[in-house]
Parts: C-alpha cells; sequence; structure tokens
C-alpha cells in the first residue's frame, strides 16, 4: 500500500486492518504489537518521518470498527491516536513502531493522583493521564494498578495509583483537545464495530438454529428485532461519517453525539444479541460477553450515561 | 405580504456553501413572523398566505431545486437540495401545504407521464396553481396495497372508475388527485395496477372529511361513483406506471422533507428556550432527567443528520437507494415521537400564570404531541419498514436454504 496514493479510500483500507488484526488474535502483547505495526497499524495517522502513514483520522475509522468487531484485546485505537499526539518525539517512534504499548486513562487526573479506565492497562508501557491543562504520557513502570473484576474477570476495569510517577511527554490543551476529537470518532467505530460483529452472528445463527420446523429468523418477533438492531447499528455508522465530514462552510463537526448515540446503541445491539442467542449467549460458548463487557466498560469510563446528559446541559446553556 | 424575489440565483459552482448561504439568507430575510412557530406573534397562516410563501420560495431558487429547467425546476443536484433544507429546517416555517405535489405527485410524474402531461402538469405544482391529493390507500388497502378494490374500466378512449380512497391529505383544497386504481379484479394482486392524474372537479367525486386526533380535518375519504376521465388523464400504462412509481417512491421515502433533522432541532430549541422564559419551566431544565432527555434527543437527530447526509452522498455517487429509505422512515418517525414525548411532559406544566412563550409552546407542542401519532403510521407503517429491512436489507430466511 503507498502512502501517496491519493486514491486510497479509508473503506479500501478496511479489509487490510481487518486481516492484521486477525493476525494479531491470540498472540501476546509485544508481538501483536509489532504484527498491528507491521501492518502500518499503530501508526496510521502518524507522519511519515516517524515511520507512519501519514493519513487522516478518517482511516483510523475502519481500523477501530474491525477492532471492536473481531474482539481485539489489546489498546491499538490508544496507541495510534499516541503516535499521531506524539508526532517527531522518540516516544512517538516507538509506539508506530509497535517496539512500546501505551494506553489512556478516560477518568481521574494527575492532580487526583488516581486515574482510571484505561483499557489494557497491565500489558502497557505508558498511560496517558488527563492534567490541568491537557495530558501527560506517564511510565507505568512503578505505578500501582488496582483491579476491578466484578464486570470483567478476563480484561477487568483498572485503577491506577499516580502518586509518585514519571512523565515522559506533556500535549498542551489544544493537542489534547485534538486528541480527544479523534478519541471519540474511534471509541465510537469500535463500539459500533461491536455492535456490527454481534448482529451479524445473530443473524447467521437466527438463520440456522431450528425451531419448530423452520428457522427462528422466520418468526416475526424475531425479524423485527433484528431489524432494529441493524437500523441503530446503520444511525451509528451515519452519525460517525457525519462527524467526520465538514459542513457546507467547511467546518468541522464535533463527536460528542455520536460517541454518546454509539454507546447507547451499541448496548441495545449487544444485549439483544445475547438474548437471541438463547441460553448459549449466557455462557462462555460464544464471545458475545466480551464485547458487552468492552462497550459497558467505555460507558462507565465516560460517566454511564452521562454523555448525553451533558449535552442535553450545553444545549439548554446555548439555546 | 411582500417577499424579495428579485434574486440572482447563485452558480453552485462557486462553492459548496454558496445555495446554503443564499437560503439562510433569504429564508431569514422574508419569513413573516407571524409564520414562525416560534414567534410570539404566530398564528395559523391560511391557506393562501402558505401558498404565496413557497411560490416566493420557488422563485428564490429554493423550491424545485432537483427538477429540470425544462418543467420549470432549477437543474441542481441533491447535493444543493440538501442544502437549502438545512435552512428551511432551522427556521419555525409551516410544513408545506403542497408536499403530495412537490413530492410524490410531481416525481412520479416525471417518472411515467407523458410529454404534454409534463408540460401540463410540473410547472403549475411548483408555482403553487395546483394543490394534489394522494389516492392510494383504501378502506381494506392499506399497508396492503394488492387489496386494492378501485376498479378503472375502459370505455372507448374513456376510463370508468368506481371505488373509494381514504386518508386522502388535504383532499379538499385539491384541483388533482393521484389516484392508484386497478384495471382487472382483486384476485390480481398487484397486477394491472394503473395511475390516473384526476382533476378533483370531475362529476361523481365527492369528499368527506375526517376528524382526526388533533382535532383537525386534514383527511378525507374520497368516493368516486363513475367518474369518467379521458385517456389523457392516464399515468403511464397498467402495471408499468405502478411498478415505475414503486421505485418512485423508494426513493421518496428516503428523500422526502429532507429538513427533518434540522426543524427538529430547531423544534427542541424552541421547546428548550419557551421553558427558559419561564421561572418554573426553568427549574426543570436544572433537572439531570430532563437533560439526558434532551440530550437523548440530540444524539438521535444527529444520528438521523447522517443518515440523511450520507444518502444523499451515496445517491450521488450513483447507487440505488433500494430499501434503504425504510431505515430513515423508521428512525425519523420514532425519533420525532421521542421528542413529542418530551415536549409534552415538559409543557404539562404549563399553567395560566406561565409565560405567554410558555403557553404558546403548551399550544404548538401539544399538537405535535397528538399530530406524532400519525408519522409512524403514514408513509409506510413502522411493522411494514421492519418487515422491509428484515427482508431486503438483512435478507433473513424464512426457509432453511
Amino acid at each position: 500500500m503507498t502512502m501517496h496514493d491519493e486514491s486510497l479510500r479509508p473503506e479500501e483500507f478496511a479489509d487490510a486492518a481487518a486481516a492484521a488484526i486477525a493476525d494479531a488474535l491470540g498472540r501476546g502483547p509485544r508481538e501483536a504489537a509489532h504484527v498491528l505495526a507491521q501492518a502500518g497499524l499503530t501508526g496510521v495517522c502518524a507522519p511519515e518521518e516517524d515511520g507512519g502513514m501519514g493519513l487522516g483520522i478518517a482511516f483510523a475509522v475502519p481500523i477501530a470498527h474491525a477492532a471492536g468487531k473481531l474482539r481485539l484485546p489489546f489498546p491499538l485505537i490508544e496507541q495510534l491516536l499516541l503516535a499521531r499526539a506524539l508526532a517527531g518525539s522518540p516516544e512517538g517512534e516507538q509506539l508506530v513502531s509497535g517496539d512500546k504499548i501505551a494506553t489512556i486513562a478516560w477518568a481521574g487526573s494527575l492532580a487526583q493522583g488516581m486515574a482510571g479506565t484505561a483499557r489494557h492497562a497491565s500489558v502497557s508501557d505508558w498511560v496517558l493521564v488527563p492534567e490541568a491543562n491537557g495530558a501527560a504520557l506517564v511510565d507505568l513502570a512503578g505505578v500501582v494498578i488496582q483491579s476491578d473484576t466484578a464486570l470483567d474477570p478476563e480484561f477487568p476495569q483498572q485503577w491506577l495509583a499516580l502518586s509518585e510517577t514519571t512523565v515522559l511527554a506533556r500535549l498542551d490543551a489544544t493537542a489534547t483537545g485534538a486528541l480527544m476529537h479523534h478519541a471519540r470518532l474511534l471509541l465510537a467505530s469500535l463500539v459500533n464495530g461491536a455492535a456490527d460483529g454481534a448482529l451479524q452472528a445473530s443473524a447467521l445463527y437466527m438463520a440456522n438454529r431450528v425451531q419448530f420446523g423452520r428457522p427462528l429468523s422466520a418468526k416475526q418477533a424475531v425479524r423485527h428485532w433484528l431489524a432494529r438492531m441493524k437500523l441503530v447499528q446503520e444511525v451509528s455508522m451515519a452519525a460517525i461519517q457525519r462527524a467526520l465530514a465538514t459542513n457546507e462552510y467547511g467546518q468541522a463537526r464535533t463527536a460528542h453525539t455520536a460517541l454518546a448515540g454509539a454507546i447507547t446503541n451499541a448496548v441495545f445491539v449487544l444485549e439483544k444479541a445475547i438474548h437471541l442467542h438463547g441460553g448459549m449467549g449466557f455462557t462462555w460458548e460464544v464471545p458475545l460477553h466480551y464485547s458487552l463487557r468492552e462497550v459497558r466498560k467505555l460507558d462507565a469510563a465516560f460517566g454511564a450515561g452521562s454523555l448525553a446528559r451533558d449535552l442535553g446541559r450545553s444545549f439548554i446553556k446555548a439555546a | 405580504m411582500h417577499f424579495d424575489t428579485n434574486v440572482v440565483l447563485p452558480d453552485p459552482a462557486t462553492g459548496r456553501d454558496a445555495y446554503r448561504r443564499h437560503a439562510r439568507t433569504w429564508l431569514r430575510a422574508n419569513l413573516p413572523m407571524h409564520m414562525r412557530a416560534d414567534s410570539l406573534d404566530y398564528r395559523s397562516p391560511s391557506l393562501d398566505e402558505s401558498r404565496d410563501w413557497e411560490a416566493a420560495m420557488y422563485r428564490a431558487g429554493l423550491a424545485g431545486m432537483t427538477w429540470p429547467r425544462t418543467y420549470g425546476g432549477h437543474g441542481l443536484s441533491l447535493r444543493e437540495h440538501l442544502a437549502v433544507n438545512k435552512e428551511v429546517g432551522a427556521l419555525a416555517m409551516p410544513e408545506s401545504v403542497s408536499s403530495i405535489g412537490k413530492e410524490l405527485a410531481g416525481p412520479i410524474i416525471m417518472a411515467v407521464g407523458t410529454e404534454a402531461q409534463k408540460q401540463a402538469f410540473l410547472p403549475a405544482i411548483l408555482r403553487m396553481e395546483h394543490y394534489w391529493c394522494q389516492g392510494f390507500s383504501e378502506p381494506d388497502a392499506g399497508s396492503d396495497l394488492a387489496r386494492l378494490r378501485t376498479r378503472a374500466v375502459e370505455e372507448g378512449g374513456h376510463w370508468r372508475i368506481n371505488g373509494q380512497k381514504i386518508w386522502t391529505s388535504g383532499a379538499a383544497k385539491s384541483q388533482f388527485c393521484l389516484l392508484l386504481t386497478r384495471t382487472g379484479t382483486v384476485a390480481d394482486a398487484h397486477r394491472g395496477m394503473l395511475m390516473f392524474a384526476v382533476p378533483m372537479d370531475t362529476p361523481g367525486i365527492r369528499v368527506v372529511p375526517i376528524k382526526s386526533i388533533d382535532g383537525k380535518e386534514s383527511f378525507a375519504e374520497v368516493f368516486f361513483d363513475n367518474v369518467v376521465v379521458p385517456d389523457s388523464a392516464r399515468l403511464g400504462a397498467p402495471d408499468q406506471g405502478w411498478s415505475s412509481a414503486v421505485r418512485v417512491l423508494s426513493i421518496e421515502r428516503a428523500t422526502n422533507r429532507m429538513y427533518r433533522p434540522w426543524r427538529f432541532e430547531c423544534e427542541l430549541r424552541h421547546l428548550v428556550q419557551a421553558c427558559k422564559s419561564d421561572q418554573e419551566l426553568s427549574s426543570l431544565l436544572q433537572d439531570g432527567y430532563y437533560q439526558r432527555r434532551i440530550g437523548d434527543v440530540l444524539c438521535e437527530i444527529d444520528g438521523l443528520k447522517g443518515l440523511v447526509e450520507c444518502t444523499v452522498e451515496s445517491m450521488m455517487a450513483g447507487n440505488e437507494i433500494g430499501a434503504r429509505g425504510s431505515l430513515t422512515k423508521l428512525y425519523w418517525s420514532e425519533c420525532h415521537q421521542a421528542f413529542a414525548s418530551l415536549a409534552l411532559s415538559l409543557m404539562s406544566h404549563v399553567n395560566p400564570t406561565s409565560s405567554p412563550a410558555a403557553q404558546r409552546a403548551r399550544k404548538t407542542f401539544t399538537g405535535a404531541y397528538l399530530f406524532a401519532r400519525a408519522e409512524t403510521l403514514y408513509a409506510g407503517t413502522t411493522e411494514v419498514q421492519l418487515d422491509v429491512i428484515a427482508q431486503r436489507i438483512l435478507k433473513l430466511p424464512k426457509d432453511l436454504t
């Protein structure tokens, strides 16, 4: 894939991304990081001077979708966002090459001495933590990680004690704002990818599971649930595409509603997917539980519904 | 009313923003305060006032955007149509009194009409000289048009029509009816369907208004007793006309009233402003419960904007829209019902001591809530859309393959 091919489109990048992610599945985190790096995914938005591909955030959206759909247990979107944000630094280069692994804490701050909800912190080298006027990249060596396994015993929610930390790099408010905008797009795409995978698995299973002499997909009640799942999954996709585009005046859009909506919609799809899989959906026999936990952890990271409430509050204030 | 119609239309080649800017400037300068639902001066516009407003919009280049110039249109693309619709949605202006003509009859005539029919009907629709009504539904054929009974029989160069239509919006004001009939019997199901453009003053047509939940008489039953029309009223051949019309309908389902999400946002802003104008209602907005509901509706509105914009981009790229219009129809109808329920619950706190703006808004949004009951019914019910999505988009099998 050439980096200067102007005809390259994000959706055409999707298949290559999915193949690399499938290749990384089942490998240890270090090996996975190098597989993803070699396919260009960690550096998709990082500058070419750092070994990246120098592509826009639109190219990372299908990567995030595939990571959600294929249930990749690796902080890929965090890594590629940080590789872009730390452009031109040694840290940025090490993230592009996959020699280091980095994640992002969505909650807490340096000042609080506590940060949390960073995906896969225990396999990461670094974590980005919010601070007063931006964010700090903190070395995880020596940071005490407390795991909360209530929601997810496999990949628990983790809290980081940040009393004595080594700050490796800092992002100012502007850089942090840009990173958060891109993070909303990619997180929305990640959870929508998880919903897409669950919907496809459910539709396939319903078409093959015979009860009362016919496949369950013949039943109108089942067909209508699947149609509703398809509807909201398409809406999330459209909201993400809209947030990526500029308006008629060439102005960029925010991605707040895209993320809040995508989480709500993904929860709906995943809960219904588990329901439609019957008793099997309740077990570890099918991996739907992984996706539901993943989406619910992200929902928790952003205040479990607070995103929508904050949007409402801002709208009221501005009206 | 006086409108500035001495307008130099922008050239879309001058930039993506050209039409949106033009629409914004013209609409804001020309829409009278008494036609803005969020103004204290608002009163329901008369039919003539609505007609004059829409005719002025057309002369200002803001209606008939995508219709060919030959038929009075502006010969532009869906992109300019969308840009204008965003600004139409952003103002609390009255709904079109000619949407059946502009968004249903017009496009169908464009697809299946003869050249003479196109010249006779299309420019008059845009100039607001003719209103149209839609004669599809019957007492025994709502979602299932295969059960249509209204019959057209050829009698030496004429057609004799007998039957009954129902839920016909705007029948009383219309000059023409886009009438769907069958040439055979009910046993023919979808075969032998034939469409006509029937002048509503033809002898034998009787219109009986129906009172709807919102207290208005916007629907009617229309009876056809030995109505005779010339062959020139026929739109296409039997079968051929109807199958073309079905294709047009699927496009219309995806593209009609494209302004909806922008209008819903405008309504939501109106609702919040009305609450903020009143001390008691204002305090409700401090409640996290209402903040969350407003945020949820905003997310749905942006999702709907995304569906509309993706549809336009996809059609501009030459893709068939197919069944995807069902996604948009289902989503907008439920999105607006969710908004209307929220609005009703906030407006239920209005009392005689509330601010004038809140009292005004209570009338508007109570009406909107009642009318919204129809939104999951018309243009294909929710259940029909779910069936279409399951069958044609998800392609779910009904038997083992």
